[in-house]
């Protein structure tokens, strides 16, 4: 029976959960996406102003729930092979799902603020009664109907619509609402109307709100966006140095290798963290700025690696021949050399996709992160040292989506070099 | 010896290069420290003034010749910031930074030792299995997660320790004890989170050497011979265990005396990491150059002692270490 249920069926049943509960979300996407191409056939100039990134990984979300099935499915008879029923391949499957579908998991924006005396550190499971306002557009032309579906699915982190309330009580004139002790008074015109009431409905801070009135959900959820992308950007960048420089160091020897095996030394020796702070706060700290310190920073051990196989590898028969056949330095790397160096390669590369994911979350609590525009978890957990006697929530989560992460990657490391070298660990 | 020395000499050469790197570095980056200092309502002649007391009208070859004069002399220059000698401000948080970064080390170290030792004398039983999935546990979790969170169970909601700081504020403690708890009390839970951040390695380590250890034939052969299992462990497995180890240390307690940077920042203690980041962020040049030397002389000095102790250990290293 456990032989059954392997990491892709889980996968399956995490998208099927998807599917059940966020139906409607999802018809309205896709009636988005169809509306959205008829604009391209019809109307070019309307559909390049109206696209954005937010709607693009909207649809992106959508095909990728309709792909993945089909593909799992047709290589069905492959993935038969893989089968692992540890906890961190569960937990990778989880992460890969959350980086995939984060704008259909969350339903509010990760930067959404109103109605802050209300929303502010709501402690977990907490919901706030929102009122909807009646906006003046009509829904008669096409473009309208189109505006109108986006800003359902797309989420945006503001919206004049809705009004964030206590309480409310209809009136004869109007509606009154209590907002945090105030009492507000609108006429009942400003209002849709719902069988003859004022709709209302009820938004859930599932994790919590932190001090700006911000969905600690939401955040959590799109910070995982960031903390993977940022470490698989850098990972590539120090795999691509690592890989080049140990080669070059490895193959020419003499003077490269001497002058690259000191700055390797500096660079291991020397607490890095103060020249990626230094760098990052005399050049500024953006997304790219992180990514380009971070991805520099960590090529040291990918070259020794790379370096050592290369100067075994100088001798064998075959590299000699290659070599003097008078192959290029790039094809004699990439056809010669690593498909050997491949393994310990990939296994470093792992844990050095841990080391980044760290080091990002650190500098995002030192306030060097991406920047305040992205949700990050570190600089979240920073935010709320100040709130830690009101609000644990905000450091809770948040905390625990790191130590997740780290360990899933950690063990996912150990598993791989333990699946390219089983006596490793017998 | 001779080729000991010689090894010393790169590492030195090393640290020169880096720093000298490094002064280049903060000069053409864009930004100009002497800004903070000017008001726009100042005379011109008065704003040149203060531009030539930090010295940074003057080409970068020049200031970087008189920097090298002045710090084979000892002199780092004068902090931009404080107002002091560089040396004399570095010098006032050593102190601390020396005490913080020992003791969470040598819980690390010794900890580690000993759980293991634990764990491996309860070999394949509950206590190992828990041990080794705590320690993978342990190392995933950032020392500014652990640090926020033990503040908050022990600080915010037990008020048992205090959250930040090294004394109370305001203690005119004349009695030696009485500041000696004061200080120990404010320390207790930095260093228990410095040392959580190095303990699960250590562990590991040498719960795998020992696992290693115990099935070499030199170990089955002393068992044969009925030596005992204390002077197994003692005289032969904990040595052989040590090699490598000491060199990982070695690395690690330089790393820890530049600064334990996020601990400092989390229980705002007075320590080289967070003397270092505010230089770079008040950009401050000598004191960032002055931290700089100073973090990677202490980085070569534990390595240099490291590789001592364990030639001491290990006599044939003495030919593989040097060469």
């Amino acid at each position: 029976m456990r032989n059954r249920f392997s990491v892709f069926n889980f996968f399956l049943l995490l998208l099927l959960m998807t599917i059940v509960s966020r139906l409607q979300l999802l018809v309205k996407t896709g009636s988005l996406l169809v509306s959205y191409l008829i604009f391209l056939v019809t109307d070019f100039t309307t559909a390049v102003n109206q696209f954005s990134f937010g709607l693009a990984d909207c649809f992106a979300s959508l095909l990728f729930l309709v792909i993945i099935p089909i593909v799992f499915y047709a290589k069905r008879k492959k993935l038969r092979g893989f089968k692992s029923f540890s906890f961190s391949s569960y937990a990778a499957a989880g992460i890969f799902y959350v980086f995939l579908f984060a704008p259909i998991i969350t339903n509010s924006n990760y930067n959404f603020q109103k109605d802050l005396s209300i929303t502010q550190l709501l402690p977990p499971l907490s919901s706030v009664n929102v009122l909807h306002l009646k906006s003046n557009t009509n829904d008669s032309g096409q473009l309208d109907k189109f505006l109108s579906l986006k800003k359902e699915v797309v989420k945006n982190s503001f919206d004049e619509g809705i009004v964030f309330v206590d309480s409310l009580r209809v009136t004869e004139t109007g509606v009154d609402y209590f907002q945090n002790g105030l009492k507000n008074h609108l006429p009942l015109s400003a209002f849709q109307i719902l069988e003859g009431k004022p709709k209302t409905s009820t938004k859930l801070f599932f994790l919590g709100s932190d001090e700006l009135g911000r969905d600690i959900f939401a955040r959590i959820i799109y910070g995982t966006r960031i903390s993977i992308s940022v470490g698989l950007c850098a990972v590539i960048l120090s795999l691509l140095i690592g890989i080049t420089l140990g080669f070059l160091a490895g193959l020419s020897g003499g003077i490269a290798d001497l002058l690259l095996s000191r700055l390797n030394d500096m660079f291991l020796t020397f607490p890095v963290i103060f020249f990626i702070i230094l760098v990052l706060a005399f050049f500024g700290n953006s997304f790219i700025s992180v990514i380009v310190v971070l991805g520099f920073s960590g090529w040291m051990s990918l070259f020794r690696i790379v370096k050592g196989e290369v100067v075994s590898l100088k001798n064998k028969d075959y590299f000699i021949t290659a070599n003097q056949l008078g192959l290029s330095g790039a094809r004699l790397l990439l056809k010669e050399a690593l498909p050997v160096i491949a393994t310990p390669v990939i296994v470093n590369t792992v844990f050095q996709f841990g080391n980044v994911v760290l080091s990002e979350s650190a500098l995002s609590f030192l306030g060097l992160g991406v920047g305040n525009e992205y949700p990050s978890w570190g600089a979240m957990i920073n935010s709320g040292q100040e709130y830690l006697s009101q609000a644990w929530w905000m450091i809770l989560f948040p905390g625990l989506a790191i130590v997740l992460t780290l360990i899933t990657i950690n063990d996912f490391g150990k598993k791989i070099a333990h699946y390219f070298n089983p006596r490793l660990h017998a | 010896m001779l080729l000991f020395i010689k090894r010393a000499a790169t590492s030195v050469l090393i640290l020169f290069l880096t720093v000298s790197f490094l002064f280049v570095l903060v000069r053409i980056a864009p930004g100009d420290p002497s800004q903070k200092y000017l008001s726009p309502n100042l005379s011109p002649q008065l704003i040149e003034k203060v531009k030539s007391s930090f010295q940074l009208d003057k080409p970068i070859s020049k200031q970087y010749i008189s920097f090298l004069e002045n710090a084979f002399s000892g002199d780092l220059g004068i902090s931009y910031k404080y107002h002091r000698p560089v040396s004399e401000v570095i010098s006032e948080v050593l102190p601390f930074t020396f005490f913080f970064s020992l003791s969470a080390f040598t819980i690390q170290f010794v900890g580690g030792l000993l759980l293991a030792f634990w764990a491996f004398h309860h070999h394949k039983k509950l206590l190992d299995k828990f041990l080794s999935s705590g320690s993978i546990f342990l190392y995933a979790v950032p020392s500014f997660v652990s640090g926020v969170f033990l503040i908050y169970l022990f600080s915010v909601q037990l008020k048992l320790f205090p959250s930040s700081g090294v004394k109370t504020v305001g203690s005119l403690e004349e009695n030696f004890f009485l500041l000696a708890f004061d200080y120990l009390h404010h320390l207790f839970l930095p260093v228990v989170v410095l040392a959580l951040t190095g303990l699960p390695v250590y562990f590991k380590y040498f719960r795998e050497s020992f696992e290693e250890n115990q099935q070499k034939l030199y170990t089955v052969y002393l068992r044969a011979n009925g030596v005992s299992e204390k002077r197994i462990y003692l005289r032969h497995i904990i040595p052989n265990s040590l090699n490598s180890i000491i060199a990982y240390a070695g690395v690690d307690l330089g790393i820890l005396f530049s600064g334990a940077l996020i601990t400092e920042v989390v229980f705002s203690l007075p320590g080289m990491g967070r003397l270092a980041v505010n230089a770079i962020l008040g950009r401050d040049y000598p004191l960032i150059v002055g931290c700089t030397l100073t973090a990677g002389l202490l980085v070569i000095l534990t390595n240099l002692i490291a590789d001592l102790i364990r030639m001491k250990i290990d006599k044939r290293l003495v030919k593989g270490l040097l060469n």
